[in-house]
């Protein structure tokens, strides 16, 4: 699973629902990530997805995973902007972190309840054994 | 006519793309214009739950539904199998450049808050005494196809679930198609929708076999 995708899934159970802490879920530190260079930047693609990722997740999940180049703060970035190097440097990186990089197999766990999802060939399993369904 | 992705499954453990499926399609391709004005400038988290082999997401993603910003596509199947063959016909269909993650889930229960803003769901629909388990296995595989057709009572048991989260699925544009047959007693469920405040809209209709679906957009009024 690309590293975007955990911008998207917090925990199944339904108790969860009701903290703040069911999302972004915790990555072990020993997930195996894999990169795929061969994927090309769309700086577009990049700009786009900034309007609509939680910032303060994906930097979280960055940092479970051992990686603390993102900025704190959302970069402002608008879709027809003039890019400075800056700019760029910053999709660069986000590309290389978000769409480049998977996380093939490893764990990951709900900050409220502790429960525990894994990864495995790259698929998130994040189905729940019958007790807690 | 939109192109129609190129599929080949194991049917003995992923449903078969049928009439239903063939209907989502149209009903997707008659929508475009309407998506595309819906989502203009702005990039799509599009969901499908259920996607079974994989060919609605396919073909959204071949045909830039619902825009050409570059979607992100999520793919959300409780069958191993079924994410297995969606990412086979999205690589065969060389939509490998497109950003899908298939995820194992029941229903939405994984989805952060109010990030869909496409959903697609074409359910288990067929009427049954109930909604067949779990299989505990992988290798089950006749028991993982149960679970894409058989709906419970009136075949709505896994529908109504989903309707009732619809507003913690869906953004605040969000759009959802979901497909009914008769026996789901459609217009009744929608009679219902729009009484908790949903604009429910009829999007395509057909007779199949002895079957008649019908898919039903649902956005919030």
């Amino acid at each position: 699973m690309k590293l975007l995708t955990s911008n998207f899934l917090k925990c199944s159970v339904k108790a969860c629902d009701s903290s703040n802490d069911n999302f972004p879920l915790r990555y072990d530190a020993n997930c195996q990530l894999q990169q795929d260079e061969s994927i090309d930047c769309n700086p577009e693609f990049l700009i786009n997805i900034l309007q609509r990722v939680d910032w303060n997740a994906l930097v979280q999940v960055a940092l479970d995973l051992g990686n603390n180049s993102l900025p704190p703060q959302k970069p402002e970035l608008s879709p027809g902007d003039d890019l400075t190097d800056d700019d760029l440097a910053i999709i660069r990186d986000m590309h290389s972190l978000l769409i480049q990089t998977s996380i093939v197999e490893g764990q990951m766990s709900c900050r409220n309840c502790g429960h525990v999802y894994y990864i495995k060939n790259g698929i998130p399993n994040l189905l729940l054994p019958p007790h807690l369904a | 006519m939109l192109p129609t992705p190129y599929i080949k499954c194991d049917y003995e453990t992923v449903y078969e793309p049928c009439e239903d499926s063939f209907l989502v399609l149209d009903c997707l391709e008659q929508e475009q214009s309407f998506l595309q004005t819906r989502f203009k400038h702005q990039l799509a988290i599009v969901c499908e739950l259920g996607p079974g082999s994989g060919i609605v997401t396919t073909f959204l993603m071949q045909n830039d539904i619902p825009n050409n910003e570059g979607s992100v596509y999520l793919a959300l199947d409780i069958s191993p199998w079924a994410l297995e063959a969606t990412q086979n016909t999205q690589k065969r269909n060389g939509c490998q450049n497109r950003y899908l993650s298939v995820i194992q889930s029941d229903l939405s229960k994984c989805l952060r808050r109010n990030s869909t803003d496409l959903l697609v769901f074409n359910p288990p629909y067929v009427p049954a005494e109930q909604v067949p388990e779990r299989p505990s296995h992988e290798d089950d595989k006749g028991q993982w196809l149960d679970l894409a057709l058989l709906g419970g009572e009136d075949g709505m048991v896994v529908t109504q679930e989903v309707l009732n989260q619809l507003d913690t699925i869906l953004s605040q544009e969000g759009v959802a198609y979901i497909l009914f047959c008769a026996r789901n007693k459609p217009e009744q469920v929608a009679e219902k929708m729009k009484q908790q405040g949903w604009s429910v809209d009829l999007i395509i209709n057909r007779k199949a076999g002895w079957e008649v679906l019908s898919i039903y957009r649902f956005t919030r009024s």
